[in-house]
């Protein structure tokens, strides 16, 4: 009878104690997420719906806008600016992303090896990651002067000079080159924790049926880190429609001759700060841009599961 | 539950309405036009890139105008050179604009038309006498009534030329181009002589170039810009001439003035523009170049060489106004100007401070020489750039001078373009 009691009372002590838990489970979770959520909501997503709402006015930086419905993008229809700005960011993916998808892999291939030194190399290639985009700039914007090292070296060998910083398309593709450079050390260690999970088997497998280097790159390696392959493309092309630091260091603030580099990021930073920025203008641009990286991510990642099917 | 969904609801409504609240409306609380009070309370003065060289001068300022007023406090803030209108403009739009700003005309143009910028005409008119009238007046801007900061040191410079250079194109080194049309001769000859390696000029032709070369940049009423007339293509299709035989530097296009003045300092280019300040730069990074340095008149068709006007803002929506108008007129006085002068080669803007020893005797060195000039030129020079020629503005001509210069048009369609890109924006600013 006592035994039955206690056991009673326990039961409703545990009950209770569950009940109360059940309670707090709700609001617990959101309080530890606050300050997470706090700063999210600060930085990311204020921001974010200002932008949009911005968007749809003519505000300008010291000047209150008022609501002019879709005239900022119909504005964008007709101007040339944001169209060579457009062209240039899809140039920079389609020039940026196949080579920051390959060149890391094979970067990685080379250095995944445990030998003596290797670190060294591994270091060294992941460099350009930690350099300053600034020093980096500045560094291959001496090197490709008309006067620089490497017009030297061709004006040695007989090529003679080559406007890598005056001409419009040598420009880009030099912005191309330093973006593709400073990125291969950042995607190959991606790359390097992928192919530590490929299983060795499968490679001497490979070989065992007679398979050679390259065809077990290509029928091993690249299966086994399709994924990744997915992931690197989604960053680097996310990442490349949105380049700013490089083309704005090597072609100027004015966005090479005639304004012909300009990206769509510059037309957004030239167009919406200084006292005389015209904000609502330059978030239309930001929409265009989010909307076009979003659709980026989409495709690659759809893309990838379409292959992975 | 339903209360924490509610106020989740009520978050993300704010969010989305309170960037719509900022339509519309203007923080319109602040100070007054009235200086005549006590001069009294805490106040913000800020420069712009000053601390890195002139810590001591400025902090000797503060203590005296605070010893002179005790119940004042001057909090010195200075912001980098890079960015400063991006920092103006965020402390603007913030409601935390500094009490005291150094600034540009260009600036000023822009907060003067927010009602940020306190009318000096109304607030100051005593101290305007104490200032060269041009001075005074390149606060001014067109469409607005009054005068919208303390004039505070000038400056300008002459044009450099590396002597060796001209001697090896077969052009007499005593002799530097007087007038534009020696210019383009000689840039010519430069580029045939070195084959085109060697360039004269470094730079496109920018707004004040125009200016200098006579071609009316804006309307009588400031409201459009004409620098698309006869004279202004004339100019443009001279530079179109020097770029196609490399006298204009190939990289020219998308030069910067850092850039430009790089390429002189390796002897890339023949001549650059530049002020007193850069001699010592030369004496101490290019030693070979120094030793052949010519030194010559700014080249203009008017008579009047460029000047560059830095001023002394007082924030509208201060509210110590007696205080802010009485330190930005200490720190512009010809006393605090003049002793500012002999710290670095910049020129006061109150009267009669260029007649002082220091800017008419000569020692026979080379820095006083060159200020001695430029403090007679700045007697009657101008500030070519229109307060109102935004950096959109100078981007928008700066690209369709490129499309001239490249070929891809006329001078008269590129400068047509320029000034109709330049009026929208003009339109736009409000």
């Amino acid at each position: 009878m006592v035994s039955s009691t206690v056991t009673g009372v326990r039961r409703a002590e545990s009950v209770g104690r569950v009940r109360r838990v059940r309670r707090q489970l709700p609001t617990s979770p959101w309080l530890f997420a606050a300050p997470g959520l706090l700063i999210t909501g600060a930085f990311i997503l204020y921001p974010f719906v200002s932008t949009l709402v911005n968007a749809f006015t003519d505000r300008r930086t010291l000047i209150p806008g008022e609501f002019v419905g879709l005239a900022n993008f119909r504005e964008l229809l007709h101007d040339d600016m944001f169209w060579i700005g457009l062209r240039n960011s899809t140039l920079y993916v389609l020039g940026v992303v196949p080579a920051l998808v390959i060149l890391p892999l094979l970067l990685a291939l080379l250095v995944q090896k445990n030998i003596p030194g290797i670190t060294f190399f591994r270091s060294a290639f992941y460099t350009p990651v930690v350099a300053s985009i600034v020093v980096v700039g500045l560094i291959w914007v001496w090197l490709l002067d008309e006067r620089g090292l490497i017009n030297s070296l061709l004006e040695t060998v007989g090529i003679g000079r080559v406007g890598f910083l005056s001409d419009q398309w040598l420009l880009l593709l030099s912005a191309m080159a330093v973006t593709v450079w400073k990125g291969l050390g950042y995607y190959m260690i991606i790359y390097l924790a992928a192919l530590a999970n490929v299983p060795r088997e499968l490679h001497e497998a490979a070989a065992v049926d007679g398979a050679g280097a390259v065809r077990r790159f290509l029928t091993v390696t690249v299966p086994a880190v399709r994924s990744t392959m997915a992931l690197v493309g989604a960053l680097s092309s996310v990442a490349a429609f949105k380049v700013f630091s490089e083309v704005y260091l090597m072609a100027g603030p004015s966005g090479g001759p005639a304004g012909e580099d300009t990206t769509l990021v510059m037309l957004v930073q030239r167009t919406g700060t200084g006292l005389t920025g015209r904000v609502g203008y330059a978030s239309a641009i930001s929409v265009v841009v989010f909307v076009v990286t979003v659709a980026l991510m989409l495709l690659v990642l759809r893309t990838d599961r379409r292959g992975e099917s | 539950m339903s209360v924490f969904r509610r106020a989740l609801a009520v978050a993300a409504v704010c969010a989305v309405l309170l960037p719509l609240s900022a339509c519309g409306s203007g923080d319109d609380s602040g100070g007054s036009t009235d200086a005549s009070g006590k001069v009294e309370g805490d106040i913000t003065f800020q420069t712009w890139n000053l601390r890195a060289n002139f810590k001591d001068y400025f902090e000797g300022v503060i203590a005296e105008f605070e010893k002179k007023y005790p119940d004042t406090h001057v909090k010195w803030i200075d912001q980098p050179a890079e960015g400063y209108a991006d920092k103006i403009s965020a402390d603007a739009a913030g409601g935390t604009l500094p009490d005291v700003v150094n600034v540009s005309p260009d600036l000023v143009a822009p907060l003067a038309k927010a009602g940020l910028a306190l009318d000096l005409d109304k607030a100051a008119a005593k101290y305007k006498k104490e200032y060269l009238a041009g001075a005074w007046a390149s606060h001014r801007i067109p469409g607005m009534t009054g005068t919208y900061a303390f004039p505070w040191y000038l400056n300008t410079g002459p044009l450099f030329y590396n002597k060796s250079l001209f001697k090896e194109a077969g052009l007499d080194p005593d002799q530097p181009p007087k007038t534009y049309d020696d210019l383009f001769a000689d840039a010519l000859r430069m580029a045939k002589e070195s084959d085109g390696k060697v360039a004269t000029l470094a730079n496109v032709p920018t707004i004040e170039d125009f200016g200098r070369y006579g071609v009316e940049l804006m309307n009588k009423e400031g409201t459009a810009f004409a620098f698309n007339d006869a004279k202004g293509v004339k100019l443009l299709t001279k530079y179109k001439e020097l770029y196609d035989a490399k006298a204009l530097d190939p990289q020219a296009l998308t030069a910067t003035p850092e850039s430009s003045g790089k390429k002189f300092l390796t002897e890339a280019v023949a001549m650059n523009p530049g002020s007193a300040l850069d001699l010592d730069n030369f004496k101490k990074q290019a030693p070979n170049l120094y030793k052949n340095i010519g030194i010559t008149d700014q080249i203009t068709s008017t008579g009047h060489v460029n000047m560059y006007v830095m001023g002394v803002m007082v924030n509208s929506k201060t509210k110590h106004t007696p205080a802010s108008v009485a330190f930005a007129h200490f720190v512009t006085d010809a006393e605090h100007q003049m002793s500012f002068a002999k710290k670095v080669a910049i020129f006061p803007s109150t009267a009669g401070s260029l007649d002082d020893p220091y800017f008419t005797k000569e020692d026979g060195t080379d820095e006083t020489r060159v200020r001695i000039a430029a403090a007679k030129s700045l007697k009657n020079a101008v500030n070519y750039t229109p307060v109102l020629f935004s950096e959109q503005m100078k981007t928008a001509l700066r690209n369709e001078v490129a499309k001239a210069l490249q070929g891809k048009e006329s001078p008269k369609a590129a400068l047509d373009n320029a000034v109709k890109q330049c009026d929208t924006l003009l339109q736009q600013q409000g």
